[in-house]
């Protein structure tokens, strides 16, 4: 009998061991920035922490309506400028601080979401991934030419008035939150009626209809959730930036990153947009910021989508469960 | 500001070509539920071969459709072999065929870039930059002959698949592919027929397309959403209503374009795109999918 299942036993709540171990991960990562104020030198770190818990929460969220409902969202980046934009107009004008005003710009994502979702999500099938990429490159259009936002030259925002040695440390938090935020709702959500609802869409939406299930509302809340993420993370990320241009936010590539760690981790998981976040962000510091990018990351990335679907379409969560050696720290369905 | 008249004229010699462009995507999803988001990025990549072929080999954009066509026919036959036919079964076929061409697409972009930079290219053979004046309209010469061989193309295809054997049974499995099967049409064979022709429209528009319109490797996002805003508002697997569909949407965004500048001509197909998936989802001549 391992330590583990003896704490297991003496637990008398029965706090099962993949809870602890993760409980004790979420622990270390809150304390981790004690690091950086005991002693300097780990702004590395906590930043590539930080993308980590970025992606996450983005691809968490991107998840409740593209891996639940199986409706592919090439629309996100949308929600991501949107709140950056949102909070960052707000900074430059008003001189709000994105970090009370990332919950409200996450909202308006949603706001946003629910309204575009009533009109997109009306028909079955593809013209949904139409539709988003048609408003992504819309929204490259209208912000490329607005200028009270800067149009293409973007707007500049003030810095963070922390010291250099600590200003990294609200937005770690401030995207640790998000992320466990994400998680959490994505959880309970695969564990509720409605994700019940979206997986029965998501396989055949004929019966799922038939069965008396309002797929369209189904359809639209899923959307406007997974929009919140999008953007809360893009109005942290902006005042992170200290400036924001159309061209780094709205691209087809950020929206196929979303795609792209779902796919990888397994899609319509709760693990596995966690895992394909990680995997993303650890590569992409290991090998792409050695080598360097260039006009092939691209190729890269399509590369892996099109040998994932054909062989690997389960992902990484999905082909170990198939096989059925997903570890339980990895099962949480 | 350009008259009415004017703007119907070169509106309509524009949807001429929209047509050709949309009319493979049509064709696949029509034939085998697959939306090929890779479409428009061979189209780029049949542009980048015309003008090669002009630049180096000296060969008129308008002889390499004739190259262009074969090739991406066969090509076409190929991808679809190897990536689409493993696909065959799948629960969630159109979604995962969906993927696939994503993921596609971005590779080949990426493989553009890389050969042939992100700077603008536009193919300049002489007749690109004249027009030709009837009274006090105008037309410019590379549109027109664009348009003429657009509309060549079509109407060969129309014959196509109106009088030849091969031709009624692309149309019989667009109809009804369980049925087709039961009346003896290979489906197979005819969908890898049918995405061959697809490609070899996406390869063919893409020579037009090297001299009409500037081009670098990430433009075919754009170009894929605006082929398929005109393919929904025709109703998606028609193509009768993707031809309607190009030719309403061209007038209208040369209208946009005269009246707010160009800037705003690829907005006029997102709009009507988000138009009709309020008013009509299923497009003008789309069936409701039950």
């Amino acid at each position: 009998m391992t330590l583990l299942d003896q704490i297991r036993i003496a637990t008398p709540h029965r706090l099962e061991t993949r809870s602890l171990i993760l409980l004790s991960l979420a622990l270390v990562l809150f304390l981790l920035p004690l690091l950086q104020v005991v002693s300097d030198g780990y702004n590395y770190v906590l930043h590539v922490l930080m993308v980590i818990f970025m992606y996450i929460a983005m691809a968490s969220g991107w998840n409740i309506i593209g891996g639940y409902a199986g409706y592919t969202s090439l629309g996100h980046p949308v929600f991501f400028a949107l709140g950056a934009y949102f909070s960052g107009v707000l900074l430059v004008y008003r001189g709000w601080s994105p970090f009370w005003t990332a919950p409200i710009a996450g909202l308006v994502a949603t706001l946003f979401g629910f309204a575009f979702g009533l009109v997109a999500l009306r028909t079955r099938g593809p013209a949904f991934v139409i539709s988003t990429i048609a408003l992504l490159l819309l929204a490259q259009l209208i912000l490329d030419n607005w200028e009270w936002v800067g149009g293409s030259n973007g707007l500049s925002l003030p810095m963070i008035g922390w010291p250099y040695r600590f200003y990294k440390i609200p937005f770690y938090y401030g995207m640790l939150l998000t992320a466990l935020l994400a998680i959490w709702v994505s959880y309970r959500i695969r564990h509720s009626k409605l994700g019940l609802f979206l997986r029965a869409i998501a396989m055949d939406e004929t019966k799922a209809e038939v069965a008396g299930i309002d797929t369209r509302m189904c359809k639209v809340i899923a959307f406007a959730i997974s929009a919140f993420f999008a953007g809360v993370c893009g109005a942290l990320w902006g005042y992170q930036q200290t400036y924001l241009r159309p061209t780094i936010f709205l691209t087809i590539g950020a929206a196929a990153d979303l795609v792209l760690i779902n796919l990888v981790g397994g899609r319509g998981t709760v693990a596995g947009p966690v895992l394909g976040a990680a995997l993303r962000v650890g590569l992409d510091e290991l090998v792409v910021n050695q080598v360097g990018s260039t006009e092939l990351n691209i190729t890269v990335t399509g590369l892996l989508m099109v040998l994932i679907v054909l062989f690997f379409p389960g992902g990484i969560v999905g082909a170990l469960r198939e096989r059925r050696h997903l570890p339980r720290l990895l099962d949480w369905d | 500001m350009t008259s009415g008249l004017q703007i119907l004229i070169l509106g309509l010699a524009l949807g001429g070509v929209y047509a050709l462009m949309a009319i493979g995507l049509s064709l696949t999803y029509g034939v085998m539920r697959i939306l090929n988001l890779a479409h428009a990025a061979f189209m780029v990549l049949g542009a980048y071969l015309a003008y090669w072929a002009l630049q180096i080999l000296h060969i008129d954009p308008l002889v390499s459709i004739l190259i262009n066509g074969p090739l991406f026919f066969i090509l076409g036959i190929v991808l679809y072999r190897i990536l689409f036919v493993p696909l065959a079964g799948r629960s969630r076929y159109t979604e995962a065929t969906l993927l696939l061409s994503f993921g596609l697409a971005l590779g080949i972009e990426g493989i553009m870039g890389a050969m042939w930079t992100g700077i603008y290219r536009l193919a300049n053979p002489s007749y690109a930059t004249r027009s030709l004046v009837f009274g006090s309209f105008y037309i410019p010469e590379g549109q027109m002959y664009a348009t003429a061989a657009s509309l060549g193309i079509l109407i060969a295809l129309w014959g196509f698949l109106q009088k030849t054997r091969l031709g009624r049974a692309i149309r019989a499995t667009m109809q009804n592919r369980t049925a087709a099967q039961i009346v003896g049409v290979h489906v197979e064979r005819i969908s890898a027929l049918a995405f061959g022709l697809g490609m070899a429209s996406a390869g063919v528009s893409g020579s037009l397309l090297s001299f009409l319109f500037p081009f670098f490797p990430g433009k075919h996002w754009q170009w894929i959403s605006i082929l398929l805003s005109l393919v929904v508002l025709g109703g998606m697997g028609s193509l009768i209503g993707t031809v309607v569909g190009a030719l309403m949407l061209a007038v209208a965004s040369v209208y946009v374009s005269s009246a707010l500048g160009p800037t705003w001509s690829p907005a006029t197909f997102y709009a009507a795109l988000f138009l009709v998936l309020m008013i009509r989802p299923q497009g003008l001549f789309g069936k409701r999918e039950v």
